[in-house]
């Protein structure tokens, strides 16, 4: 029984050590504004729901570089997605991941996620915070828990510190994980290839790049729209099956046969660095993509280019190729 | 005393509590329950969402949730309820609405916290969306290995859409006990066709409609 004597000077010093003993409240982080070009739309991304911070995308670049991530702490987000080659899988038709297994589909590179409402070759995750369950789950990726992996970096020596830096208490959760790597990836800003430059008024193109530029508004820009030259839409692009893998692209998320064989449109931006080409990376030159286009005869009509004009519209896609992006400092491996 | 308790007009709260049953009898995690067909049904996992609860009185809306997402959980109690703070002067309602699962705009919304987090086993990794009711278990009749079963509805895409609103017209404005009852669920599952769900599509929406019939404020 309480003594009613004592109760209250009790009760007094109790609520003096709970305040005394509240989280020590971090600042809530260094708000950082994303920079893109003036005529660019909106971000599809809903910020009010993920604020940008300094932290919060320090965070999310250790996370993207950590292995931890996987069950065995042996892949990355880093192992398919290379900051040098666009943040794809160069050289791999399908990406392999742990314990060397192999998927079914080439990685696709990593840009202007900001602006995409649908990911994945088949748009089976619908918004950027979520798509990182795909591969930490995947067999043949991480093949990892997200609550395992949440435990891990919980009782790690330096995450519970980057967690209360970034969201202002040491607690590491499935959401705030996620949210992290969303915001460095949203960074993954891609903007300043020679066509920006040119677009901006502060570079020229040659004549033959200029040529290059005209036959593809004519003839590619339909679906790998300007200014992120994909119409963020699933597009049929006559590729027949490839049978040993039997990827029907969105039906498998649909289940409508219309869109059989349909799959998300890559952005052309980096594409000198971004092969091999299509989602299974069946084509190992832009060049075979240039005769796939011009043989088809799924498409409206069959992109029939001389060699000449192959030539001027290849000079023209290496344009899209942005060293500023490839090789900057703040999307590498985190120094420290 | 007086010191500690908060000076607020005078909510009420309330709690819903909800009984999965079998057949009439009390469904408990783990242990086998004999079914009319003979049968026999171990339930190892139940887990489902309730969201979106609305009460009204003869049709007025009188409350609405806000940020109105429960995960239950057989795991965590017998009788998993929810509770609900309601404003002073919403005593009187007849029934209390709710959605079976999660509605498409949460589906699309990032990642969330909380009983929404997906760390807690009910969001689909390799497609995005959330499982609205997780019913795992082994039956002798299930032909699948180790006779385990694993029903995961879900599916927030047209025209797949899974999400179930059930209205429940209630007796009484105290704490209510409320049966869910799998009885028709597992009579409704054909053993040699589907052995388990783990995507969305027709056979989801079809077992998530059975499933919304399956409330029933509890008589004694």
């Amino acid at each position: 029984m309480w003594n009613r004597r004592f109760f209250i000077p009790i009760a007094l010093a109790t609520a003096f050590v709970l305040l005394a003993a509240a989280p020590k409240r971090y600042p809530p982080g260094d708000p950082v504004v994303l920079r893109y070009p003036a005529h660019w739309r909106k971000p599809d991304y809903d910020f009010s729901k993920n604020p940008l911070t300094r932290q919060g995308i320090e965070l999310g670049r250790r996370l993207f570089y950590d292995p931890v991530l996987s069950r065995d702490s042996t892949i990355s987000c880093a192992s398919c997605h290379l900051s040098f080659t666009a943040f794809t899988h160069v050289d791999h038709a399908l990406s392999h991941g742990i314990e060397d297994r192999i998927g079914r589909r080439n990685s696709p590179a990593l840009m202007n996620l900001a602006w995409s409402r649908y990911f994945m070759w088949d748009g089976a995750v619908n918004h950027l915070d979520v798509q990182a369950l795909a591969p930490i789950a995947h067999p043949a990726e991480m093949d990892e828990k997200l609550e395992n992996v949440v435990r891990k970096l919980q009782t790690s020596t330096h995450y519970p510190t980057l967690f209360a830096e970034a969201f202002g208490d040491s607690r590491v959760t499935g959401e705030r994980l996620l949210k992290a790597l969303s915001q460095f990836e949203i960074t993954l800003i891609s903007a300043n290839s020679k066509y920006d430059r040119m677009v901006a008024g502060q570079d020229t193109f040659s004549a033959q790049e200029q040529n290059g530029y005209r036959i593809f508004q004519k003839n590619c820009a339909s679906c790998h729209a300007e200014p992120f030259f994909t119409n963020h839409t699933f597009e049929k692009n006559g590729l027949p099956l490839d049978t040993t893998l039997n990827d029907f692209g969105r039906m498998g998320i649909t289940q409508d046969p219309v869109d059989s064989l349909r799959f998300n449109v890559p952005t052309l931006r980096n594409i000198e660095f971004s092969y091999p080409y299509m989602h299974d990376g069946r084509f190992r030159k832009l060049r075979d993509v240039l005769n796939h286009y011009g043989t088809t005869t799924a498409l409206n009509r069959r992109i029939e280019l001389t060699a000449n004009e192959k030539t001027d519209l290849h000079t023209f896609l290496l344009t899209l190729t942005d060293r500023e992006f490839l090789f900057n400092q703040d999307f590498s491996f985190p120094k420290k | 005393m007086l010191l500690l308790l908060p000076i607020t007009a005078a909510a009420q709260e309330l709690a819903v509590w909800f009984q999965p049953v079998l057949q009439g009898q009390k469904l408990v995690l783990n242990e086998p329950l004999r079914t009319a067909a003979g049968d026999t049904i171990t339930v190892h996992t139940l887990r489902f969402y309730l969201s979106n609860i609305v009460f009204s009185n003869n049709g007025a809306r009188v409350f609405s949730e806000i940020n109105s997402h429960h995960l239950l959980d057989l795991e965590d109690e017998d009788t998993p309820g929810i509770r609900v703070d309601l404003p002073a002067g919403t005593e009187g309602f007849t029934e209390i609405q709710f959605d079976l699962g999660i509605d498409s705009l949460t589906n699309t919304a990032g990642a969330m916290g909380g009983d929404l987090d997906p760390t807690n086993g009910m969001y689909w990794a390799w497609q995005s969306g959330y499982i609205n009711v997780k019913i795992e278990g082994v039956s002798p009749r299930c032909p699948a290995r180790n006779h385990e079963f694993q029903f995961h509805l879900g599916g927030y895409l047209p025209p797949f859409q899974s999400v179930q609103t059930v209205r429940l017209p209630v007796p009484k404005t105290q704490n209510l006990l409320v049966d869910f009852d799998l009885t028709a669920f597992f009579e409704q599952v054909d053993w040699a066709k589907k052995s388990g769900i783990m995507s969305p599509g027709a056979e989801a929406v079809r077992l998530s409609e059975v499933l919304s019939k399956a409330f029933r404020v509890h008589v004694e």
